[in-house]
This record gives C-alpha cells, sequence and structure tokens, in this order.
C-alpha cells in the first residue's frame, strides 16, 4: 500500500481525459484513472455514472471518443476484446465465462484453444503442470480432470481469475466479483485478490460495497455523471461521506422549503411483501406530507413505488387509499383513484418517443379530454397550458414532438402529465430530477412543493440527497427490501448517508 | 403561440411517399399508352378498392406494432361463408354472415395477442394456416359458385349514383379510419400502445383491451374488403387472393408507416395503395407477363422505404434549406 506514496513507480494503464459519446448522449465526459503494478484500485459510482461503459472501453469492447489510453507507457487503441487480452488485459465479469460442461483443464486453455491448430493446446504434461501452478497461484485445490459444474459458486469464480492469470496478466480487471459470492467465498476471494496484487499485478476493482472495498483497495476513483471525481485517492484518507457524496453528487447545505404541515392519512401500506421470501413493509403517508424513501441501487427502494402505483403486484400485505383496501390495485385502479407515478427510466417507461408533448402529457387523462368517443383538441391543450408554464416548458411548443425537446423538458411533460391526474391523491415520484439540468429540477421540486400545499400526498423515492433532505417531511432507509431506519425532517444528507452505510 | 410551421414547414408535413405517387402518376401519364384516361384512373380506384379496405386495416395493427398474416385467409372464408349463406338466407344477411366471421377471425387474432401474450407475427401466421384449412375443408378444396343473382354483383360490380360501389366502400372506409385514427380517443390510444406499450400502461391505458379492439376493428376494414370480391367473384374459394397479407403490408411499408409501430397516417395507407395499384395497371396496359408484376413491386418496395428512410440531409427541401442558410450573410456581430 505504498505504491501511493511513492510514485516512483510507472503506471502500467493510464487513462487521461477518456470519452464516449454515443450518438448525442455522453456516457463519459472526461475519466482519469492510473492503474500502478501491486496496487488494488477500487472504483466506485452509481448505476449509469458510467462504470461499465469505462469497463467496455478498457476491455476493447468500445472505442473511447476521446482521451488518450496509455498501457506501459505507450499508447494503444484496442479494436476487439482480443486485442485486450494480447496486451494483458485480463477481464473478470460478476456473469461467468467459464464452460460448465468441460473440465478444468479444458477452462483454464480455453483463450488458446480458440487460435489453436489441430491439436487443443492442454494436451501433454508440460500443460497440465501449467495448470496446476495457476491454480496453486489462486489457492484453488481441485482436480484437472472435475468438471466445471460440480464446482462451487466461489471455486468457478477463482478458476475464472486462473484462467486469466495463466495468460500473460498485467492488469486485472474485476467487476464485481463477490456479488455472487458468500461472506466466506468473498473473504477467500479478497485474499487471493491482495495475494495477486503483492506478485505486482494492477488490480481495479468494481464494487458498490464500500466494508469490501475497504479490506481489499488502495487507493479509489469515484465517476459521476460520466466523471471521475475521486481520482486516485488513498482510501484512508477517504471518508465514508466523502465516498457517499462523491457518488450521489454534493452536499449542499439544505435550503429552506415552505412545506405543510401534513393532515389526515391518505395512504397506507400494510405488511407490505414485495419479493418472494422479503420482508414486509408497513408505513403511511398524510396529504401535504413528502415521505423520503431512500436505498442504495437494488434495495427494494424503487420496487416500493412500483408497489404505490399498482405497477407491481404485491405477494401479501395490503395497500389502503383513504382507508378503502385498494384490491385489486392495477395501475389502471391506480390512476382512477388519483395515484400519479414518475418511473424512474423516462424513455423505457414514461415517453411516447414520436408523439407531441401534448399528447404524452394527456395520455393519462384521455377520458377527461373527451367527449363521447372524440378528442377535443381544444379542451386538451387547455388542460396543460398553465400547468406547462408553471414548469416553464422550454420551448413552451406543446406540439412539438417529445423526442426534440431535452432532458429536462422531457421530464417536466411527465411530471405535468401525473399532475393533471383527476383527482389526483397520492404522487409517486422515482428519481424524478436524474439527469436534469439545474433549472429542471428547480422547476420539478417546486412543482411538488405546489402539489403539497394542495394536499396531495408525495412519495419521494430519490438517491438524490439534497433533494430528499430539502423536500421529505420523514425520510425511510432501505436496505435489502426492509425499512431500517426512519430519520425526521431537517436531517442533513451527511445523517442520511450515513443510515444508509450503517451496518446491520 | 404554436409556431406556424410556415412554406418549407407544411411541405415537410406531406409524407414523403407521396412525391414518389405525383412523380410515378406523371411519368406514368407520359410514358404509358392509354394510362392517362378517366375510364383508367376508374378502373384503378374500382381495382384497388379491395386492397385499400383490406390495407386500411393492417395498417392499425401495424401501428399496433403488431401485423397481421391472416387476412387472406380470412377473406377466403368470409366468400365460402358467404356463398353457402345465399343458398338458404337472403343477399344482405349472407354478407352479413360473412362480415361477421372475419370480425370472428379478428376476436381471436386479438385475443392471442393481447391476453394470451403471443407475438403478432406467429399469432396471425398460425391463423393464416388454420384458418385456411378450415376454408379448404369447408367446400372439399374446390371454389363453389354463388347462384346468379343481381343483388350478390352489386357490391362488387354495381354502381351508385354513376360510382362504382367498390370505389364508394373504399371512400367511406378511407374516412371512417381517419375519423378513428385522429379523432377519436380510441385512435389516440392505439398510438400510445404502438408507440411504448409500457409507457401506456403506466399511464393507465388499457392496454390489452386497446390491442383486442384494434384487431377486431382492423377486421372490419377487412370483412368490407372481402365482401367486394366476395361479390365481384360471385363464388366462394379458399385460395381466393393468397397474396393479400404480402401486398397490404408492402402498401403500408410503401405508404411510409413504420413497421416497428406507433406512427402513421391514413394519408399514407392511401398513397401506398395507389402507388402499388397505378404500377399493376400500368403492367397490364404495357401488355407485360404479370410474373413481371410481383418482381416490379418487389423492387418499388425496397425503393420507397429506402427513399423514405434516408436522412432528411439528401432530399430536396432539406438542400435547398442548407443552401438558403449556406447564402446568408455572415452575422454582423
Amino acid at each position: 500500500m505504498s505504491e501511493q506514496s511513492a510514485p516512483v513507480e510507472k503506471a502500467v494503464l493510464e487513462v487521461t481525459e477518456v470519452k464516449k459519446a454515443y450518438g448525442p448522449t455522453l456516457a463519459l465526459t472526461g475519466v482519469d484513472m492510473n492503474l500502478y503494478p501491486g496496487q488494488v484500485h477500487a472504483l466506485m459510482g452509481e448505476n449509469g455514472a458510467g462504470k461499465s461503459t469505462l469497463v467496455r472501453i478498457l476491455v476493447g469492447a468500445t472505442r473511447p471518443s476521446g482521451g488518450a489510453f496509455r498501457l506501459n507507457g505507450e499508447r494503444v487503441s484496442f479494436h476487439s476484446v482480443s486485442d485486450a487480452i494480447k496486451a494483458g488485459i485480463v477481464p473478470i465479469y460478476q456473469h461467468l465465462t467459464l464452460f460448465n460442461e468441460l473440465s478444468v483443464l479444458e477452462n483454464l486453455y480455453s483463450f488458446d484453444t480458440a487460435t489453436a491448430g489441430l491439436l487443443p493446446p492442454y494436451l501433454g504434461s508440460a500443460a497440465a503442470e501449467t495448470a496446476k501452478a495457476s491454480l496453486a497461484r489462486v489457492g484453488l485445490s481441485v482436480s484437472l480432470e472435475q468438471k466445471v459444474s460440480t464446482l462451487k459458486l466461489g471455486e468457478r469464480q477463482l478458476l475464472e481469475i486462473a484462467r486469466g492469470l495463466q495468460r500473460n496478466c498485467t492488469v486485472l480487471l474485476l467487476d464485481e466479483p463477490t456479488a455472487a459470492l458468500n461472506a466466506h467465498e468473498a473473504d477467500r476471494l479478497l485474499e487471493v485478490i491482495r495475494g495477486l496484487a503483492a506478485e505486482g499485478v494492477a488490480i481495479l476493482y468494481i464494487s458498490h460495497k464500500s466494508d469490501e472495498i475497504r479490506k481489499v483497495a488502495d487507493v479509489v476513483t469515484v465517476l459521476r455523471d460520466g466523471r471521475s471525481v475521486i481520482c486516485g485517492a488513498p482510501l484512508k484518507d477517504t471518508s465514508v461521506d466523502e465516498l457517499v457524496n462523491a457518488m450521489l453528487g454534493h452536499a449542499f447545505a439544505v435550503v429552506d422549503k415552505q412545506m405543510p404541515v401534513p393532515g389526515e392519512i391518505v395512504l397506507e401500506a400494510k405488511q407490505m411483501v414485495l419479493v418472494p421470501g422479503g420482508a414486509p413493509v408497513s408505513f403511511a403517508v398524510a396529504a401535504g406530507e413528502v415521505l423520503g424513501v431512500i436505498g442504495l441501487v437494488g434495495s427494494g427502494a424503487e420496487e416500493i413505488g412500483q408497489a404505490l402505483a399498482g405497477a407491481r403486484d404485491i405477494l401479501s400485505g395490503s395497500i389502503a387509499i383513504d382507508g378503502q383496501l385498494a384490491h385489486p390495485y392495477s395501475r389502471r385502479d391506480a390512476v382512477r383513484m388519483g395515484v400519479g407515478y414518475v418511473p424512474p427510466d423516462r424513455h423505457e417507461d414514461g415517453l411516447f418517443e414520436l408523439h407531441s408533448a401534448l399528447s404524452n402529457a394527456s395520455a393519462s387523462i384521455l377520458k377527461t379530454v373527451s367527449k363521447f368517443f372524440f378528442l377535443q383538441p381544444k379542451k386538451e391543450k387547455a388542460s396543460f397550458s398553465r400547468r406547462f408554464q408553471a414548469l416553464a416548458l422550454n420551448p413552451n411548443e406543446p406540439d412539438r414532438e417529445i423526442q426534440h425537446f431535452s432532458g429536462g423538458n422531457q421530464q417536466k411533460v411527465l411530471v405535468a402529465r401525473n399532475l393533471a391526474i383527476a383527482g389526483l391523491r397520492i404522487l409517486v415520484l422515482t428519481e424524478p430530477t436524474r439527469g436534469v439540468d439545474v433549472g429542471a429540477r428547480d422547476k420539478i421540486h417546486d412543482a411538488i412543493v405546489e402539489a403539497t400545499h394542495a394536499g396531495q400526498a408525495v412519495v419521494l423515492i430519490t438517491t438524490d440527497l439534497e433533494e430528499l433532505t430539502s423536500l421529505a417531511h420523514r425520510t425511510l432507509i432501505v436496505r435489502n427490501g426492509q425499512i431500517v431506519r426512519e430519520l425526521p425532517q431537517f436531517s442533513s444528507p451527511d445523517d442520511v448517508a450515513l443510515a444508509m452505510l450503517e451496518q446491520e | 403561440m404554436a409556431d406556424s410551421p410556415g412554406y418549407i414547414g407544411r411541405l415537410r408535413m406531406v409524407p414523403k411517399s407521396l412525391w414518389v405517387l405525383v412523380v410515378q402518376f406523371a411519368v406514368f401519364s407520359l410514358l404509358v399508352p392509354n394510362f392517362f384516361a378517366v375510364s383508367n384512373f376508374e378502373n384503378i380506384l374500382r381495382v384497388s378498392s379491395i386492397l385499400m379496405l383490406a390495407s386500411l386495416g393492417q395498417a392499425i395493427v401495424i401501428i399496433l406494432a403488431g401485423v397481421e398474416f391472416s387476412v387472406g385467409s380470412a377473406v377466403a372464408l368470409c366468400s365460402i361463408v358467404a356463398v353457402f349463406a345465399v343458398q338458404s338466407v337472403s343477399v344482405p344477411m349472407a354478407f352479413a354472415a360473412g362480415f361477421v366471421i372475419v370480425l370472428v377471425i379478428g376476436a381471436i387474432n386479438g385475443t392471442l395477442i393481447a391476453y394470451a401474450k403471443l407475438p403478432p407475427f406467429l399469432a396471425t401466421l398460425a391463423m393464416l394456416m388454420l384458418v385456411h384449412g378450415v376454408a379448404s375443408l369447408a367446400v372439399g378444396g374446390l371454389p363453389i359458385e354463388a347462384p346468379v343473382s343481381e343483388s350478390f354483383y352489386w357490391m362488387g360490380r354495381g354502381k351508385a349514383f354513376g360510382i362504382p360501389v367498390p370505389i364508394l366502400l373504399a371512400a367511406f372506409g378511407l374516412v371512417v379510419h381517419y375519423i378513428l385514427l385522429s379523432k377519436t380517443t380510441f385512435g389516440r390510444q392505439i398510438y400510445l400502445v404502438g408507440s411504448n406499450e409500457r409507457a401506456a400502461h403506466l399511464s393507465g391505458i388499457a392496454v390489452n383491451r386497446i390491442k383486442f379492439l384494434g384487431y377486431v376493428a382492423a377486421a372490419g376494414f377487412v370483412a368490407v374488403s372481402g365482401l367486394i370480391l366476395t361479390s365481384r367473384v360471385a363464388s366462394g374459394q379458399p385460395n381466393l387472393i393468397p397474396n393479400l397479407p404480402f401486398e397490404t403490408i408492402s402498401a403500408c411499408a410503401v405508404g411510409g408507416l413504420s413497421l416497428a409501430g406507433g406512427r402513421g397516417s391514413t394519408l399514407q395507407v392511401l398513397v401506398g395503395v395507389l402507388i402499388i395499384a397505378m404500377l399493376n395497371n400500368s403492367i397490364v396496359l404495357l401488355n407485360l407477363p404479370t410474373a413481371f408484376q410481383l418482381a416490379v413491386l418487389g423492387f418499388v418496395i425496397i425503393a420507397a422505404v429506402v427513399f423514405q428512410t434516408t436522412p432528411d440531409r439528401f432530399s430536396f427541401l432539406s438542400m435547398r434549406a442548407a443552401f438558403a442558410q449556406k447564402t446568408k450573410p455572415q452575422g454582423d456581430a
């Protein structure tokens, strides 16, 4: 762990200002990262921060649109995955790429088999010796003849690493390698990784788990919005808060919003179970209240939103609106009962691409803007003229196709769609301002505040700490599908961050 | 408040396929003998009315991001049912029976696709075979003739107000189709479901019901097309018009509908059908072998679709706009 303090050692892999654009969208806007031999380098970031794009570039699966990429000081550009493997960059993914019906030996030579001549490369005693040495390097004691399908998951993970090491491996890239392992297997893997680093391999370790990263890594790079916001900082000098703030966004001072005092209970979830074997969750939201819900990716926070909106079946338990049991409860029933829902992925789940902003907005109130079977274009337009103005839709051209608006304005249209629902009682918003510019964010926040003043109950599911702490009356912390804590109004972003990362 | 599209903008809103039609019409008028004649125009419209109505149905399904392969079999069974029925009931009742059988096939397609969640391609392909099999079994493989009757012939061969009845029916179909798609709530829901089914569901639209009703509505147009054909040939035939599914899909594609769903207009269907009808008509006028027809049709589909999906920068109007931009004096700041 002394490499960082003594940077005399040359970086084996240097990434400078790497950018990647997919069409008009920028996946990476500028990433800097240096990997040193003998160092475990952690890479962190929320989903969508650009981790997977960076990995795809490193392994030669896609080419960067800008920036430089040096291996042992020489500028390189990979045209394919096999280029990267030849150069000694070995990726290990969370989904294994072993051949389950072949033996351990055959698997260790599967890269060579791909390019071998008539005879398979794993014949002969020399090949067996090399294979045994590779297994020993990762501390794996299995027979070479054993079929991979008979190995435990942890053993397979180690075998995959052994296969990579058998080639010349200068950079080992591990993407969430412990995701499918139990605690014991994970510890063993981390030990092997430390051992490999001691041998001089440069290791890039991608994970969400901060405790694991503290155990194994020397330095950390954090990506947010396609940019490296922390760049090779020594982990021992970096606090959990700093990491979380870097991952989720800045923790600004809480802006005081004029929030109303909550009234009567509007929605009550009782003993709601969302996944088989999951823990039941119970909570209530009152009129004029903003209930914040936060959890890391995969924590089950988004699923709670889906269930409240009727977009996901609940396995047991109940949802009551105004004291009335909502059952059966489809998304359609929910709209009729006045439950709005802004989904997390606006392109997949929200937008009608080739349609105007207006017909995108009116999708939930077609009945209201129709007479008998016919649409009333004037009524449709009138229903949104004030709302679009309040949200500062820019340009304010309701007939313009939705795809010609910026992400922030598309999001405003989705918010408008839900605010317009007849008899709106409850508004469920999931990441309402993700990937949205500051102006649109303010307007959407204003709309949420206005909704609470109109007596609507708001459930705000977000990983944006500033958004959460400035709007929520109460905040539920969700982990493993369970509500683990409830924080009061005016909690600081730091309190929330700490509560999220607390160990059970 | 809304920006007025302006001259260029308004021209842009015209489907590109209309330009194909205009050019084709001009070229054929000049080069194909006997093409430019009122009697020939009437002939084109009369002959194309069957394809027109069936394509209007196909278009609804395509906008729903589906496809309908069983239209040909449905029309064949329609003819057989109508000819069987007319032996025991009146002509209107017999035609009503033919109409209903097509609606039933549409309802089965709709059920399979909307509720049993079968892919439209598979469901309607299976229905093509199933209905064709039923139609063949019903008549033992051979055509059955309708008894000679003026009223049976009226729909396919008759005239009203001096205009052939098939043309009037096709025109009526176009108007109904236009109103259905662009003026009704149901039409809007068809577009939204075709554009993004998940978003439609989350907006509270009854996605399954809209899909089901969409297939039934499509069958309504196909049924009228089937009755015109039945009346014209005055017989029930299991192999009446096997190419109808492909011709209707071609007409929609040539007209400019996106086969991915979510967009398309009645005008585009009209244009697509007329392009194909004028082509077939000219091949006959030029005394070319009918085998020629299929080859040319294939070529035209490719050409028309390539032309329409080519990026705007290659189109005439954008070139003009780009030219205007370039020749504009530089800013004086």
